[in-house]
């Protein structure tokens, strides 16, 4: 216990360092002073650091102005702090990876509740961290809250590996690009799942339900 | 100093194995010689104060050396191998490093390998930045493909989640039509890639 309390600080000053490392010469001094902070407070609160660092170079590297920047970084903490607790209350304490892709989550619009939905559904840590991270880029397609929860979870629940997890965007702009809705296409895929929750996998195990094959990814898109 | 080529039972009477009697009576006048002049020489013991106390101060100067030092100070060491013995000794270690490589697995991080389009026929160069490269908008540059403006750029990342946007002449940041994109915070947008 008193060594734990001992090498408390020094772990510490060791992420302060290789916080201020990674930001040396990325990113103006008062940006990096206030991560550094930030980002040491974070890590004590077992939260991960990297998602705050890639943001403060992001908007260096985009020439944002040091207070829009900051501004940035404080909201993705505040984010990391709010996926930790949402993990939390669906009975997870969620390691530095599963909180990132909370916090990614929510970025991309899913909420606190969400994200315990997900926690509920008992998966196992690396699949409910590739889940967190599916679900975020569902919401970013424009698949509604509702009907990204309902399509990863049943998927979670269907035990089918996480490979079958990855293919659900591809799925997704694949029936969207027929003209289906995203929620729609969401919905179709989760009542796929679900019938393969309840009967057992189709024939060829580790293939998402009967869709036509993704496209490639990213796809070749139109002129900019 | 003159040399003196004596009997080696005389030799014997100098180192005290035996005595003057029981030399040999041809020998005894030349035992009795070297007897003389053993007791001419000055046996007192050399006094050379000032060099002895130098020397041990020296001595006592210098710090002991550690147990470390004696372990790491370079020694000549002499092997001598039996060629025959090579065979099963290198036998030995082959099935040791299997049994290790197959006791342990070496994990791999899982990489997939991604190309990245942009059509920009107006473009005069486009480069990748994301998550994967710190944000760097020289790091990856794209080729252009086709005359009419595909700038392509295939890269092997890390499974997990990236965030990322082409930079066209280095100045304006351009999401990927093609990809799901988020809030970057700044007011633009990023693309996803999930792998």
């Amino acid at each position: 216990m008193i060594i734990s309390l001992l090498a408390l600080p020094l772990t510490l000053i060791g992420m302060q360092q290789r916080i201020a490392e990674r930001l040396t010469g990325r990113v103006s001094p008062d940006v990096a002073a206030l991560v550094t902070q930030l980002g040491t407070a974070a890590a004590a609160r077992g939260l991960p650091v990297d998602p705050m660092i890639q943001k403060a170079i992001e908007g260096s590297a985009k020439g944002i102005p040091s207070e829009r920047v900051v501004t940035a970084v404080r909201l993705v903490a505040m984010q990391l702090d709010t996926a930790a607790a949402a993990l939390r209350e669906g009975g997870l304490v969620g390691d530095t990876l599963m909180i990132a892709a909370g916090e990614f989550a929510i970025t991309a619009g899913l909420s606190a509740n969400d994200i315990t939905a997900l926690a509920r559904t008992k998966a196992s840590a690396s699949a409910l961290t590739v889940g967190l991270r599916v679900a975020g880029t569902l919401a970013a397609l424009g698949v509604p809250p509702a009907e990204t929860i309902g399509l990863v979870s049943a998927t979670l629940r269907s035990g089918q590996p996480a490979e079958s997890l990855l293919l659900l965007p591809a799925h997704v702009q694949s029936e969207m690009a027929k003209g289906i809705t995203p929620a729609q296409a969401a919905a179709g895929l989760e009542r796929a799942a679900a019938a393969q929750a309840r009967h057992g996998p189709p024939p060829n195990r580790g293939q998402p339900p009967p869709h036509p094959a993704p496209p490639p990814h990213p796809s070749p898109p139109p002129h900019p | 100093m003159s040399e003196h080529a004596f009997h080696p039972l005389v030799k014997q009477l100098l180192d005290g194995d035996i005595t003057l009697a029981d030399l040999p009576a041809e020998l005894r006048a030349e035992g009795e010689e070297a007897v003389r002049l053993l007791a001419g020489v000055d046996r007192r013991p050399v006094e050379l104060p000032a060099v002895s106390r130098r020397v041990m101060r020296e001595i006592a100067s210098r710090p002991a050396r550690s147990a470390w030092r004696r372990v790491m100070q370079p020694r000549e060491i002499r092997l001598r191998v039996r060629p025959w013995l090579l065979a099963p000794a290198l036998a030995i270690a082959a099935a040791l490093i299997l049994w290790i490589g197959h006791a342990a697995p070496v994990t791999q991080a899982s990489f997939v390998t991604v190309r990245f389009v942009l059509v920009a026929p107006e473009a005069r160069e486009v480069s990748l930045a994301g998550t994967f490269n710190q944000w760097d908008a020289h790091a990856t540059p794209l080729v252009r493909t086709s005359p009419n403006g595909v700038w392509t750029a295939t890269l092997t990342l890390p499974a997990g989640q990236h965030q990322y946007a082409f930079v066209v002449d280095g100045a304006r940041w351009v999401p990927d039509p093609g990809a799901p994109a988020v809030d970057d915070g700044f007011g633009r947008r990023n693309s996803v890639l999930t792998l």
